[in-house]
């Protein structure tokens, strides 16, 4: 493992940590992006994890903080912050072609940094492939008859409601962190459908601890019809992991699987 | 502001470029420097903005600052299963020889919280002048009963899983981190020390805490009104932010100077 520090960007406002394979391929490099608030690093060290994993198996890599994130400061352009992340992870593209040759990209966006990746990999050219966690998605028909049916057969969930009222209610839990705000969902459709008209290779992979808005594997057709059945489109739904990844055999089992989405779609000529 | 943060350096360094470290240059006008320790864990990334924002002020101050992460921990080499209390408190020393060679500064002090601060405070007399400890773990075994605790109520949270998990899926780790049963029995060792004059100990205090011992062991402790929830699960991936805090670390660090 190689890894390297870097200040960088067009007012040297981004940090950011390259991993090198032992080889460079001069192929496809990842870039991971911020998870909500969560600095470069990841919900519980994720991001080291995978860009190790990724280095590895050839493949360089760059996770950084986005402007105002982590260890960055402000880009100093008045940008509105859609625009704003489209440069930074342009930036970061530009630095890991500068010092990898790599001129083709794959983003990985957990939750918000899913839909940066989307936004992203729809603005910019150098994009061939995104990893979308936690990403863009709606509730359905199907969602919500999954969600309640079963719930309305458990005698535990009346007696609950009809005790709700007597009950004092408990504190609240925190409110998530970690919260996509929806596009309408024929936006979200017709820019995806954009991306795998470009080339692009699409993963799409939803926890359980999004249950309230995705619960099954199925649902990502129920969203976005016939784009389910593209070539370019691989769809996951990990029902007993949570949002952020905590505990290891979960985070195991996405690095397992990235790793394997990557080396089919893009397998590195020289793996390190 | 912004000058001061494009200086700032982030790089590698220690022994085969292992460590990962942050350097906040400053004049070092009374030719002190800081080293901040961080705590291990869920609570290191919780912690990080507050980290860098004590770094800044403190910058500003005039102090040359270095934040650090231990092997095996943040953007460091090694594995979460590789990190070791002793090489935690080795690093402290790295970190503290490379700050001392970059700043030039005569004197160092340090800034720790939790586990973070156990290990500035057991690195105190080789390395560092003084040391101000934020919520410091005064009983190792006990805080290793509450991260177990922790564990298992994370296995049932339904907040966070569709379904409880069995054991198999949750055993040997602390909220988000694999463990070790090394890390456990050296761990389980870990208290204040008894002796050590420039120590500056910190407590959090919750709104409704009421009042507690204003000493321990014969030192003055001071009060922070802070909630940083070390021990909700509901909160393992919320930022801790405090501007009370940074400002009682710069007048303690100050103090000390």
């Amino acid at each position: 493992m190689h890894e390297q520090a870097y200040r960088f960007g067009s007012a040297r406002h981004l940090v950011g940590i390259m991993g090198l394979p032992p080889v460079i391929d001069h192929g496809v490099g990842v870039i991971l992006l911020n998870a909500g608030m969560v600095y470069r690093i990841g919900p519980f060290r994720l991001h080291v994890d995978l860009a190790r994993r990724l280095n590895a198996l050839g493949y360089p890599t760059l996770r950084f903080d986005q402007s105002t994130i982590g260890d960055s400061g402000a880009g100093g352009k008045l940008l509105a912050r859609p625009e704003q992340v489209v440069a930074d992870v342009g930036e970061a593209m530009d630095l890991l072609h500068q010092q990898t040759g790599c001129r083709r990209f794959v983003l990985f966006g957990l939750c918000s940094g899913a839909q940066n990746a989307h936004s992203v990999a729809h603005a910019d050219p150098r994009v061939v492939g995104a990893f979308f966690l936690d990403g863009y998605g709606h509730r359905t028909l199907g969602q919500r008859l999954r969600h309640y049916l079963p719930r309305l057969m458990k005698a535990s969930v009346w007696k609950q409601w009809l005790t709700r009222k007597r009950a004092a209610s408990g504190p609240r839990p925190p409110e998530p962190v970690f919260v996509v705000e929806p596009l309408p969902g024929k936006v979200v459709g017709s820019q995806l459908a954009d991306m795998l008209g470009r080339g692009l290779k699409l993963d799409f992979v939803y926890s359980g601890g999004v249950s309230r808005y995705f619960n099954h594997v199925r649902q990502f057709r129920e969203c976005f019809g016939r784009l389910a059945d593209h070539a370019g489109v691989s769809v996951s739904y990990f029902q007993e992991t949570d949002h952020t990844y905590v505990l290891s055999g979960d985070r195991q089992r996405l690095l397992d699987h990235v790793a394997q989405w990557m080396t089919r779609h893009f397998p590195a000529t020289r793996p390190g | 502001m912004k000058t001061r943060i494009e200086a700032d350096l982030p790089f590698y360094f220690g022994p085969g470029r292992e460590l990962f470290g942050f350097y906040h240059p400053a004049p070092a006008l009374g030719g002190t420097a800081v080293l901040l320790c961080p705590p291990l864990g869920a609570e290191q990334i919780r912690c990080h903005r507050l980290y860098r924002q004590l770094a800044h002020g403190l910058a500003e101050s005039g102090f040359p600052v270095l934040r650090f992460d231990y092997y095996g921990t943040g953007d460091s080499a090694g594995g979460s299963r590789e990190v070791d209390w002793t090489r935690c408190i080795a690093d402290v020393a790295t970190a503290a020889t490379e700050l001392r060679a970059r700043s030039g500064a005569q004197r160092l002090l340090a800034f720790g919280t939790r586990l973070g601060a156990n290990a500035a405070l057991v690195a105190t007399e080789a390395v560092l002048a003084g040391v101000v400890a934020w919520d410091a773990i005064v009983d190792g075994a006990a805080l290793i009963h509450e991260l177990d605790r922790m564990q298992d109520a994370l296995k049932v949270d339904l907040n966070r899983f569709d379904q409880a998990r069995p054991d198999l899926d949750v055993r040997m780790q602390w909220q988000g981190f694999e463990t070790t049963e090394r890390l456990r029995e050296q761990l389980a060792r870990v208290g204040l020390p008894v002796s050590g004059s420039r120590i500056a100990l910190l407590e959090s205090r919750e709104a409704d805490a009421g009042n507690r011992p204003a000493t321990w062991q014969g030192r003055s402790v001071e009060s922070i009104e802070v909630t940083p929830h070390w021990h909700d699960i509901d909160r393992l991936e919320m930022a801790i932010l405090s501007h009370p805090l940074i400002d009682a670390v710069k007048r303690r660090v100050q103090e000390m100077a």
